[in-house]
This record gives C-alpha cells, structure tokens and sequence, in this order.
C-alpha cells in the first residue's frame, strides 16, 4: 500500500540492473541501499525546491502587496527585483547574531529547529505528483497533522525564552491561536476521509479527477462549506494575516520572534513561507481534485495509445503534467493567501478565538455529519452525477 | 537494514529524553526532553509497524500533550525563580542524588516485574518473519466499528466527562457576597 | 514484500536530519563572517528603549490552559473518528453505512453536548470578567 518515490522509479528497468548490479558486487541486498540514495537525491531536489518557493514567496508577498496599493515593490536586484530573496538571504546571513543576556539559551537556539523540523518532516507527505510523493504513508494526512504541531511547539519556545514581554505575550496567543484552529481544520480533514475512504494521500487524491465536478470540493454542499473552513483554518495555524496576532507589529513589535535577529528570525521566516505551501498544497489535495489532470492525462495511457510513445517515456510525461496540474492550483491559493493579507484588517484576539470555537468548530462538525449522512442517503455519489443521472432520466421519459 | 537504524535513532530519542527530563533542574528543558521521548516512543511504534498508532503519537502526545504541559508550567510563572511565591522550592527533587537513587530502583522494581509478565513472550520461538505491511488504520476502524463499538461510544462519554471537567475545575471561583 | 517494510519512513527520517543541517549549517556558515561585538546594551530585551522591569516570566492567564485542555479532548477524538471515517465508505458500500452512521451520530452528538455545554457556562469566552459582571449586575438588577 505504501508507495513512495522509490517504487515508482522501480518501474524503470535500468535502476533493476543497478539494484542486481550493486547486489552482486558488494555481497548484499542493495534495494535498501539504492532506495536510501533515490530518497536522499529527491528529498534534496525537494528541500531545495521549497526553500526557492519559500524564498520567492517573501518576493511574491511584497510584489504583490505593491501591485495592491499601487507601488512599484522590489526592482533593483535581478530582472523585475525577482533576486531580492537572495539578496535578503545574503543579508540575514551577514547580520549580528544577538541573544538576549537574559534569555533561556538553550531554548532560544532551539526554537527555529523545532520550526523548521516540523514544517519539513511535513514536505515527506506532499503529493507533488502521483509518482512524485517522497512516501505515501498509509497514515499520511494524520501525520502531516502531527507534525505540523511541533510548529506550534517552536513558536511558543521561541516567545517564552526570549525573556521579552512582547515575545512572551506573542507565544503565548502563537501557540494558543494554534492549538485552537487545529481543530476545525482536523474535524473538515475528518470529513474529507469520510467521502474518500482511507488517509493516504494517494487514496485522497485517487477518489477525485482532474475536472472541477470531480473534485472533492464539489463533491457536495458540506465539502464546499468545508473547504472555506479549512482554508481559514489554515490561515490561522500559519500565523498568516488576518491571523497574525502572535506577530501583531502594532500591539506586539514583532511577537514572538522580536529578539530573534539575523539568520534565527530568518528560519522562522523560512518555516512559516513553506508551512503556507504546504498548507496550500494540503488544501489544493484534498478538495482541488491534487495532482489529477483531465482526461486521465497523467497515467499516460492515452499518449501511448494514440501517439505511440514509450511507455516509460509517456509516464514521465504525465508526471510532468500532475506536476504542472498540482503547483498550478497551489500556487492560485497562495495567491490568495497573499491576496487575503493585504485586504483584510487584522482580527483582536477575542474575536479570533470566538472564531473558531463558536463559528469554525461547530461548522465542521456540522460538515462531518452532513457529509456522513450524504454518503449513506446517496451511496457516495457527488452532487453532479446526481444532477447528471436526473437529467438524463428525465430526458430518457420524454 | 534501515528497521534497525530507525530503531536504533527512536530508541535513542527515546531513552536519552527520559534521562534528560530525570537530570535536568529546569522544568521548561525538561518539557521539551519529554517531547524528544515521545517523539523517539513515536518512532518505536512505526519501528513494529503500527502506524497509526506512531502518528497518533505524534498528534496527541508531541502537539498536544506538550504544549498542555508547557501552558501548566506558564500558570506557575516559568522558571524564572525556583521558588514559589508561598516560598517552596518547585523542582525539589530534580536532578540530585536522591531523584538518581529512587528513579534506578524505580526502573530495576518495574523492569523485573515486567520481566516477569513477559518472560513467556520472550520464551516463545520468535516468528520466522514479521507481519506484511499492514493497513492498519482500516483494520482499527472495523474493529472499532463492529467488536468494539461499544468501547468506541464510551469513550465519547469519558470524553464528555473530561471536558466538562476540565471547564468546571478551571472557572473561576464564584465570590459569595452578602 | 512479505516483511515489515520500514523504508517508507527513510524520507521522514532524512527530512528531519536534513532541517537540521540546512538551520544549522547557515548558522554556521554566518558565524564565520558575520559581526560579533555583544555589548550589554544590546544584549537586552526589548522594551520601547527602557530598561526591562523584571522579568517576562510571569503567572500567565489560566484561560489558555482551559483553551488547551478543550484541544486535547478535541484532538483524542479526532483521532478516534479517524479509523472510522476511513472505513465508512467500504461500509457503506456492502450496506452497513446506515448501522455505522448511527454510531458516529451518538459518538460526536455527545462530544457536541459538551461544546454546547462549554458554550452555555462561558467556558469558551476569551473576556470572562466582562461576562462575569454582566451575569452580576443582571442577578444585581433583580
């Protein structure tokens, strides 16, 4: 059941011989061997890629946010400003490392790691495409959820040992603000397992296609109000704004991470731009229809029916497409993401915990029990095979 | 290969953290040793297979348990004074001789008993192979959903019980005036 | 595949081994060539340029407390729904889904008594004082 990276490089015949190949000459069972290098090289390809997105995520932020209020943004580093990241990367880097005398520095240092650990065991999970998923695990989505928790961990760590009042307070709501939407965002995941039938990624993602109808989202009313509510869940968990009361600069400074300087304030920035992919990506699997292309593209079949191609070469073609298909939708809702900071005013604390303990939480429970009743009353069948099978029937009469 | 390496790491985690949390004096560092332990007792359960079990690990224990114990540690003020405002020393007993003497013959009481209950396990003639890669979350769910149905629903009722507990313990209490 | 195939958790462990040297090694990396001249003045806390008055390590509310015991008994039953949910729809499909939707039904209907519960006795309001004097002066206006 678990298939991960690994067994779908497999199915090409070259990495068999070097598999054989490698057995033979070092005496043992090498598939562990070969499997550990394929994993290590695409969990590179991968960290490298995020930390890039995570990077052009804080020139998107500030590019758009320009084109919001009609200036002009970064533009002197690179084409259009586009290496400003990289300049900015250079900059926390050369920058004073300062920890407070009187902070906890044992938990100081730690801090960013606990960040930075969670958000990238997340990335393992992340269905890029059908064959690019780093591992499959049968448990998938529950153990992104787990362990997107230590995040919460890492920014309440990083309020209480500055020693700070402004990052104790900003910890403080961090940490609570994300235990809380932890909650209708786990019960919307819930419901979405519920249509699905089973927590891996790939069994997610293979309940849905690659046209809208198809796609979870609109599946039925319940998932459709469900998607908003995990998007906004979401929003709130990455600390992003109008949920972004642990790093209120107007009442807090600069929340929790107000004693971090140069390179430790930038991991939590990186954490935080790749948590908001990740999260985005989440969203785009379970409601947007993933990595599915129309028309059954991504397996390839088709190209070697009707164009003749190899097989293999035609299944790396389709990965090229569920690639295309996943990062398309992903980054729309970053957009969005973006979109939503610079439009909305930020929330008190009060209202974001009336939020989502009277509106969000009930909301989703609402949602479980309607889709569980959907799935009973219409044997699983979304809202437009229905309105299909109706229409169809009708006109079958006349 | 890489079963005993992963096992290797978790058991590490697991042991190094629970030494740690025993040795530290400083209650905050030794939350956070704690979760290095139950992020390696985590790493033990998909070491046998048990996945589900190894996330809800993770979820339960790592994001929530942790954080719980981290906001309990807040009500007290921190770590900034080892004493308490009634002028009681907070961590009394953490990190001398005394926790090291108790603690190992804790650990040597309950590992002989342990021994004890398990011996016929480690007797039997261990299985040729371990189990396939199981779904085990699917497995779980029939079982909670048929044989166990009943443990299923009381456990909502424990959970009810807990909530309303925790919200009545934590209000705060009413001042009688007249 | 007859055996135990741990090598789906090898991305897990590599992943975290690789967070940790991507932190770590651009901490490094900066260490050799970035400024280092501490002075005391800098080496304090923030505090709108006045010296810090004690410390920021102080008996903190106890409504984040209740807000975090809620979590847990919230995420323990989550994580009960989870093996359910993935069943259901294997389920329904050989025609117990009616049998097992009753029983999600009763299982989070009681959790929801709960919420409601919490809801009713204010539990969930972040500004309790201000609920507590209203509930007052009402019993007062009496």
């Amino acid at each position: 059941m678990n298939s991960t990276i690994f067994s779908y490089f497999s199915q090409s015949k070259e990495l068999s011989t070097i598999i054989s190949g490698l057995s033979k000459s070092l005496g043992f069972d090498a598939t562990s061997l070969v499997a550990f290098i394929v994993f290590a090289i695409a969990c590179l390809v991968v960290v490298g890629a995020l930390a890039t997105i995570g990077g052009l995520g804080t020139y998107a932020e500030r590019k758009i946010s320009a084109d919001l209020q009609a200036r002009q943004g970064p533009n002197r580093v690179g084409p259009y400003g586009i290496l400003q990241f990289l300049a900015d990367g250079v900059k926390m880097i050369l920058k004073e490392d300062i920890i407070p005398a009187n902070a906890d520095r044992f938990t100081f240092i730690l801090a960013p790691f606990l960040c930075m650990i969670g958000v990238f065991a997340t990335l393992a999970v992340v269905p890029f495409s059908s064959g690019f998923t780093l591992t499959d695990l049968n448990v998938g989505i529950f153990y992104l959820v787990g362990m997107a928790s230590l995040v919460g961990v890492g920014v309440f760590l990083g309020g209480y040992s500055s020693n700070s009042k402004w990052s104790m307070l900003g910890g403080m709501r961090g940490a609570s603000q994300i235990i809380s939407y932890e909650i209708p965002a786990t019960i919307t995941i819930i419901s979405i397992v519920l249509l699905a039938g089973g927590l891996s990624m790939g069994t997610l993602i293979g309940g849905q296609g690659g046209m809208p109808q198809e796609w979870y989202m609109f599946h039925n009313p319940f998932a459709f109000i469900g998607f908003f509510v995990y998007f906004i869940s979401a929003l709130a968990e990455t600390n992003r704004a109008p949920f972004d009361l642990p790093e209120a600069e107007s009442e807090l400074v600069s929340g929790y991470h107000t004693e971090y300087s140069g390179m430790r304030f930038g991991l939590f920035a990186l954490a935080e731009y790749i948590e908001v992919f990740v999260v985005c990506g989440v969203a785009t699997a379970l409601f947007l229809g993933g990595y599915k292309v129309p028309f059954e593209l991504g397996t390839g079949a088709i190209l070697v029916e009707k164009l003749g191609l190899d097989i293999m070469l035609a299944k790396n073609i389709g990965q090229v497409l569920e690639l295309g298909s996943f990062f398309t939708k992903t980054f729309a809702l970053y957009y969005v993401v973006i979109w939503v900071r610079w439009t909305l005013p930020r929330l008190r604390v009060d209202q974001l915990m009336t939020l989502c303990w009277k509106y969000l939480t009930p909301i989703a429970i609402f949602n479980l029990l309607g889709c569980a009743v959907w799935m009973y009353a219409f044997n699983g069948k979304s809202i437009y095979s229905l309105i299909f099978e109706t229409a169809s029937t009708v006109a079958g009469h006349h | 290969m890489f079963s005993n390496t992963l096992f290797m790491l978790s058991a590490a985690l697991t042991l190094g953290g629970a030494f740690a949390v025993v040795y530290s004096q400083n209650l905050m560092h030794a939350c956070i040793y704690l979760l290095a332990s139950l992020f390696g007792v985590a790493g033990l359960y998909a070491c046998i297979g048990a996945d589900f079990l190894a996330a809800t690990q993770l979820v339960v224990y790592a994001g929530g348990v942790v954080i719980l114990m981290l906001f309990a540690i807040m009500l007290t003020g921190g770590t900034g004074n080892k004493i308490n405002r009634y002028g009681l020393e907070k961590v009394a007993a953490m990190g001398n001789k005394k926790t090291y003497f108790t603690a190992g013959f804790a650990a040597v009481v309950t590992s002989l008993i342990i021994l004890k209950i398990i011996a016929s396990v480690l007797r039997a003639q261990p299985s040729k192979e371990l189990a396939a890669n199981q779904v085990t979350v699917e497995k779980l769910g029939t079982l909670l959903a048929t044989d166990h149905i009943l443990a299923f629903e009381i456990s909502s009722v424990m959970l009810l019980g807990a909530l309303v507990g925790a919200a009545i313990i934590s209000r705060p209490r009413k001042e009688k005036h007249d | 595949m007859s055996t135990l195939n741990l090598d789906v958790y090898m991305p897990v462990v590599i992943l975290i081994v690789l967070a940790t040297l991507v932190a770590g090694g651009s901490l490094l990396v900066g260490g050799l060539i970035r400024p280092h001249n501490p002075t005391k003045l800098k080496e304090t806390a923030y505090e709108c340029g006045e010296e810090p008055i004690g410390t920021a390590w102080a008996n903190f509310n106890v409504r984040f407390y209740v807000i975090a015991l809620i979590f847990i008994i919230f995420d323990v039953e989550s994580s009960l729904m989870f093996p359910v949910a993935a069943v259901f729809k294997r389920f329904n499909e050989i025609g117990l889904g009616g049998t097992l939707l009753m029983s999600v039904l009763t299982f989070v209907l009681v959790l929801v008594a709960g919420l409601v519960y919490c809801w009713k006795k204010g539990d969930l309001d972040w500004v309790k004082s201000f609920h507590a004097t209203k509930v007052n002066i009402a019993a007062k206006e009496k």
